[in-house]
């Protein structure tokens, strides 16, 4: 290597190109949230059925073979939430019209074709079970196919659960993976990426059954939540030391991210990742729910979740915003 | 200069965009085409090639232009035409820029005075053509024909050089002499005996060490001349380059000078010196073919290398270092004469130092060194010359202005200046932005426009100076019309080329043929053009046993290859006094000039200010592309910036990308801010920036506000006292941050 | 996918480019790109400190990769290699997802004004009729050299012999078939 300076002189000037990549705005963060709750919605509401069904465990049956309230509102938002996220996915294609193009083929290779799949799949069984556990509303409509559908699920509904859960957690980590495939952007190639979302998908669902559960049922998420925020400090750990060890890629574009100065909304990543997203959305909500949980009843307002789903939300358009702004792959 | 309550004076009037292209062109074509650009059918019906010559700079290659359904769509390189060889720089596929210019100007405009007020009218060419011709009688009949001058540029003049002989009118210019061909042109015809033309007279594929003084090939992005050094490269030639900046052929070179500007002839008197003293020189060649030796030597005797490194900020070891190098390589080594040249008004004897250079290391007409083309003979019919209204061949007052080019007969400068002091009362401009134009800087020519009596511009698009004229005449593009035949290049295969229509002229614009013709008939001379353009060319063609329809097929008719190289113990029998090539010129000493090329400084920067350089980008040609879409559509043809070295950018508070406004030793400051490039690759004392930009009609919707005017910036001019060119760069800048 | 019939790629002599960007505007106007936008560009780098400076001039494009990471992300099958070896997009199934954009290393796609992604073709349409892309047909130092690498012509080989020649970001894994012979190669070499 020469010594001395380095200048580069491009005619080139392809917009969203340059000067950094730009090709992904509010749409896709928004999107890999929503998919990251709606995943972790189906895999709580999945676990907390074959629970009681299976085990026996888990709050008061309250019949109908749903578990709790929560629930019956939890596995109505999975389906819900998820579609929101893919109308967000589909405004962001440049050419809509073809949007049919996705399911007229099946390409191995690429995560984006096995997303695409994978959202058709979700949806019957996701589906079939919020219909199940809310039962007693759609048995007062009277209608037959519903009745059968319905009765077919709740006949099966062990083993739909087990599947859904396991969707459930196939949307959390596909929502990383579909960042940690490309290689040619240094901060998203890391395969923890994946695991990281499907965390954040499942604290940020479980901040929001805690937020919408009957007061009797809030401990249940509370406990779930704190889990998934330590679990999630730990991963967040790896995947900055991860990236600060790697190469000078990897280690430019972490840096980039945690003490970069690269403006969001007017205020630079570092205060974004370490004062938003770590600071207030883990270590806070994780400090409240701990005191909560060890019988000091802070008696706030619901602080807790609503922090927990500003941080997943907060992620998301950071690592999709930093991961765009840093430069490509050398 | 008070014009307060001068009748005649000029108000600048911003020409409608009613008489501009603009909204006819959108509305007759298909959207995205209206600057050149958009989607192009691939396959097509009613697909030709029309194959035709280049008008975005003086080179003028050989293009093949695609026509689709009567639009072009792109414009290739000719694969017949010597000097393209099927290539093509940016500016020559940039044609469908010029020609789907909404800016265009598509109306003659006669410029009308009602209650104070001025403003153009839209005209039939009728009414236009009635105006210029009766303005110029009058005036010709009241003041006599040398009270009549046309500045020009560009190849379609001939048909205006024709008209103005036939009423005896000889006072005509073109400013690319002052500004860039003329030191090298008329050194060659005081050293070698005849004048250099472009491609400039060097065997460059054939070479092996090539020195470039400050010329920087592939910025000016001369076809033939860039391909041939591709060649050069490929073939192992060494590339040696003086140039104060790291341009891009110093990129490529063995050896990057980064030589003090202004010093150039003290480097070159030191290289002769080195060559002498350690007896490197061809004696032979010098002995047998050149005159003046004696003399040479007792003028560079005291310049040695060391004395050199002082003047230039080059270390004597370099300079002995490429002058025993060239001398190695010699005669397949040549130093280039470069083009625009012309900086401090000492460009005559910069130019004879490097022929002398040249001669010395004997490389006249060998392989790899310097050579003279030739063209294509076409038999001249009897020229207008003898009419019996000329009063002189030439009109400037330089004793070595360039005596044998009719289309050239006084500098610019001194028309302007006539202007100015009345002496020529009517101006006829051809495709000269006169304000722009490097002349004698922006006020000059805004004095002289505001001065005449009566004045006319012929142009494609609306550029400045068409708001300060009394009619406007739009040509049409170069790509919509005949003209001359072109046999003027010389090159190593003589040839012909033909400038044919790929469409017609749009909207309401003519060819200059027509207008020429319209100008002479309206004056009552008949018969002076030939019935039509095309009849005109094919009646020459048939002088050389061609016709129109033979050269129409490729555009051009090419001789064999010539023998460029000279025989040994053949005599040169060269065109100088002495029949010999001039080391020490009695000419130029009779003339009270210096005999051999003398290193005299020049004025140095004041504390705080660096000397102006200036230069090009190779996708434009300054106002001939300026406001080309096409073109501009870059990232590194959008604007131009100010090169800053790092550490005086430092001591500016400069950073990289900041936009600042330049002023000048003069106090001129730049009317529009330009960029900072700060960069290692050039010297703490000079800065540089791109000619061609800044332009303040808004009328150019494209090119106004766009950069700076480097022109705008020149306030002192030195003009070579022997031939009347204009250096321009003792002027310096500084820098004035944005409030 | 289609059978492989050629493999074509290009050698780009750096030594002698100037960075004139005649295959820029070339491609341009050969494929009626819109304006602010290039399928391909010139890059000039400089390295080093005042006066010792060294430079190199490119012509940059997509790389027409052997394993291109664009058509291994495409979900629709968009992106695809041609029997030529060349990668290309087929208009009229890209949704306009911009994943490919995402994928590729050298920044080589952009969204046309049209919805689809675009790029590069190597002028698909000319090397079917035997041309040489618009680039390479215009460039005047002959910077440019179309190649079908499984048949190389001699002039093809000697053009590589004894030089300093690279990939750009070859560890990127990617397969490029864009072979840069080096500024830094000594004359003649």
């Amino acid at each position: 290597m020469i010594e001395g300076v380095n200048e580069i002189i491009s005619t080139k000037m392809n917009p969203n190109v340059l000067p950094h990549l730009h090709i992904w705005e509010w749409h896709i963060p928004l999107y890999l949230f929503l998919g990251g709750i709606a995943g972790g919605l189906l895999l709580i509401t999945s676990v907390m059925i074959v629970m009681r069904r299976h085990f026996g465990i888990g709050p008061k049956d309250e019949g109908d073979g749903c578990p709790c309230g929560a629930v019956r509102i939890g596995a109505i938002l999975s389906p819900l939430l998820l579609g929101i996220g893919m109308l967000f996915l589909f405004l962001d294609l440049a050419h809509k019209l073809y949007v049919w193009a996705f399911y007229t083929t099946i390409q191995p290779t690429s995560p984006m074709s096995a997303g695409s799949w994978i959202l058709v799949a979700f949806f019957p069984l996701a589906m079939l079970q919020a219909m199940v556990v809310n039962r007693k509303y759609l048995n007062a409509l009277n209608i037959e196919l519903l009745n059968k559908l319905i009765k077919w699920t709740d006949d099966h509904l062990l083993k739909v659960a087990l599947l859904n859960a396991h969707i459930g957690v196939g949307i959390g980590i596909y929502t990383g993976i579909l960042l940690s495939f490309f290689s040619a952007r240094p901060l998203w190639s890391s395969s923890i990426l994946g695991m990281l979302f499907l965390v954040s998908g499942i604290s940020s669902a479980s901040a929001l059954m805690l937020l919408l559960a009957p007061k009797k049922e809030k401990h249940i998420y509370s406990r779930i939540d704190a889990n998934a925020i330590w679990i999630e400090l730990v991963i967040v750990g790896l995947f900055i030391l991860g990236g600060i060890t790697g190469t000078a890629n990897t280690h430019g574009a972490m840096m980039h991210l945690i003490v970069g100065d690269h403006l969001m909304a007017g205020i630079p990543y570092m205060y974004w990742f370490w004062g938003v997203f770590i600071t207030a959305g883990l270590l806070l909500p994780l400090l409240i729910e701990f005191l909560e949980n060890a019988g000091f009843h802070l008696h706030l307002p619901p602080i807790a979740p609503v922090l927990v789903l500003i941080g997943g939300l907060v992620l998301r358009f950071l690592i999709v915003f930093a991961g765009q702004t840093y430069h490509t792959f050398m | 200069m008070n014009h307060g309550t001068d009748f005649s004076r000029r108000d600048f009037i911003k020409i409608s965009s009613l008489f501009l292209a603009g909204s006819a062109a959108l509305s007759t074509l298909p959207s995205g085409i209206v600057s050149g650009l958009g989607n192009n059918p691939i396959e097509g019906k009613g697909e030709k090639i029309v194959y035709s010559f280049c008008e975005h700079c003086f080179w003028r290659c050989g293009i093949a232009v695609h026509v689709s359904n009567g639009r072009v769509t792109k414009i290739t390189g000719s694969e017949y035409h010597p000097l393209s060889n099927g290539k093509l720089c940016p500016r020559g596929t940039g044609g469908t820029g010029l020609l789907y210019d909404p800016d265009r100007l598509a109306h003659p405009l006669i410029r009308e005075r009602k209650g104070g007020k001025q403003y153009y009218r839209k005209a039939s060419w009728d009414e236009a053509i009635t105006a210029v011709a009766g303005g110029l009688y009058k005036i010709h009949e009241q003041y006599g024909p040398s009270s009549i001058a046309m500045i020009h540029h560009g190849f379609g003049v001939s048909f205006f050089k024709k008209m103005f002989s036939e009423i005896g009118v000889n006072k005509i210019a073109k400013p690319s002499y002052d500004l860039c061909c003329g030191p090298a042109r008329q050194a060659t015809v005081l050293t070698y005996g005849y004048p250099s033309g472009s491609p400039e007279g060097f065997d460059i594929k054939n070479s092996k060490y090539m020195i470039f003084f400050g010329t920087h090939f592939g910025e000016n992005m001369h076809n033939t001349a860039v391909q041939e050094i591709s060649e050069g490269i490929r073939r192992g030639a060494k590339i040696v380059v003086f140039d104060p900046r790291f341009s891009t052929l110093a990129g490529k070179a063995e050896h990057w000078l980064p030589i003090k500007p202004a010093t150039d002839i003290a480097m070159m008197q030191a290289m002769m010196h080195v060559l002498i003293t350690e007896n490197l020189y061809d004696k032979a060649f010098v002995e047998e073919h050149t005159v003046g030796f004696d003399e040479l030597w007792k003028e560079v005797k005291e310049m040695t290398p060391e004395k050199a490194a002082v003047i230039t900020d080059i270390s004597a070891d370099a300079i002995r270092t490429v002058a025993r190098e060239f001398a190695f390589h010699a005669p397949a080594a040549f130093v280039h004469s470069g083009r625009r040249t012309n900086w401090y008004g000492d460009a005559l004897q910069r130019n004879r130092a490097i022929l002398i250079l040249n001669a010395l290391v004997g490389n006249f007409k060998m392989p790899g060194g310097v050579v003279e083309f030739k063209t294509f003979p076409i038999p001249q019919p009897p020229h207008a010359q003898e009419h019996p209204a000329y009063e002189k061949e030439v009109h400037s007052k330089y004793p070595f202005f360039s005596q044998d080019s009719p289309s050239n007969t006084i500098a610019s400068h001194e028309i302007v200046q006539q202007a100015i002091s009345g002496e020529v009362k009517a101006l006829f401009i051809y495709g000269v932005n006169l304000t722009e134009t490097m002349t004698l800087g922006r006020q000059a020519a805004l004095d002289a426009l505001q001065k005449v009596d009566f004045s006319v511009a012929v142009d494609v698009l609306p550029a400045e100076v068409t708001g300060y004229v009394d009619v406007v005449l739009p040509e049409c593009t170069y790509l919509e019309r005949y003209d001359d035949l072109d046999n003027l290049i010389a090159f190593r295969k003589p040839f012909i080329a033909l400038r044919q229509p790929a469409v017609p002229p749009m909207f309401d614009s003519r060819p200059g043929s027509e207008i020429a013709k319209m100008i002479t008939d309206k004056w009552g001379l008949h018969g002076v053009f030939a019935p039509t353009v095309e009849a005109g060319l094919d009646k020459k063609l048939k002088l050389v046993g061609s016709s129109l329809e033979e050269i129409k097929k490729r555009g051009v008719l090419v001789m064999p290859e010539t023998d460029l190289y000279r025989k040994p113990g053949e005599p040169l029998n060269l065109n100088t006094p002495s029949g010999k090539v001039e080391l020490a010129s009695a000419q130029l000493k009779a003339g009270g000039f210096d005999a051999v090329p003398k290193y005299t400084p020049h004025p140095e920067a004041p504390a705080g200010y660096y000397r102006m350089l200036t230069g090009r980008k190779p996708m434009l040609t300054f106002g001939r592309t300026a406001n080309n879409r096409f073109l501009g559509d870059l990232a590194t043809a959008q604007e131009n910036e100010v090169w800053v070295n790092t550490a005086i950018a430092v001591q500016h508070q400069l950073t990289n990308g900041d936009y600042v406004h330049l002023k000048n030793q003069a106090g001129i400051e730049s009317d529009f801010p330009v960029k900072v490039k700060v960069t290692q690759r050039i010297r703490q004392d000079a800065v540089y920036m791109v000619h061609g930009f800044g332009h303040t009609s808004k009328q150019l919707k494209w090119a106004y506000k766009r950069g700076a005017s480097h022109n705008q910036l020149i306030s002192k001019t030195d003009i070579d006292q022997a031939i009347g060119s204009v250096g321009f760069q003792n002027n310096f800048v500084t820098f004035v941050k944005e409030a | 996918m289609s059978e492989k019939k050629k493999n074509f790629g290009m050698i780009i002599d750096t030594r002698v480019c100037v960075g004139c960007s005649a295959c820029v505007y070339a491609c341009k106007a050969e494929n009626g790109i819109p304006e602010g936008y290039c399928r391909d560009w010139v890059v000039q780098e400089t390295n080093g400190e005042f006066p010792a400076l060294t430079m190199e001039n490119r012509s940059e494009r997509c790389q027409h990769c052997d394993n291109a990471p664009c058509v291994t992300y495409c979900p629709t099958g968009a992106s695809h290699y041609d029997e030529n070896g060349t990668v290309q997009i087929n208009r009229s199934i890209c949704t306009g997802c911009k994943a490919c954009m995402a994928a590729c290393p050298y920044d080589a796609r952009y969204v046309h004004p049209d919805g689809f992604v675009d790029k590069c073709s190597l002028c698909k349409h000319r090397i079917e009729k035997g041309q040489k892309t618009a680039c390479v047909s215009i460039c005047p130092t002959d910077s440019l050299h179309l190649v079908d690498f499984d048949n190389m012509t001699t002039e093809d080989k000697a053009m590589l012999r004894g030089k300093n020649v690279y990939r750009q970001k070859e560890h990127a894994g990617t397969e490029p078939r864009l072979y840069w012979i080096s500024a830094s190669n000594k004359p003649g070499a």
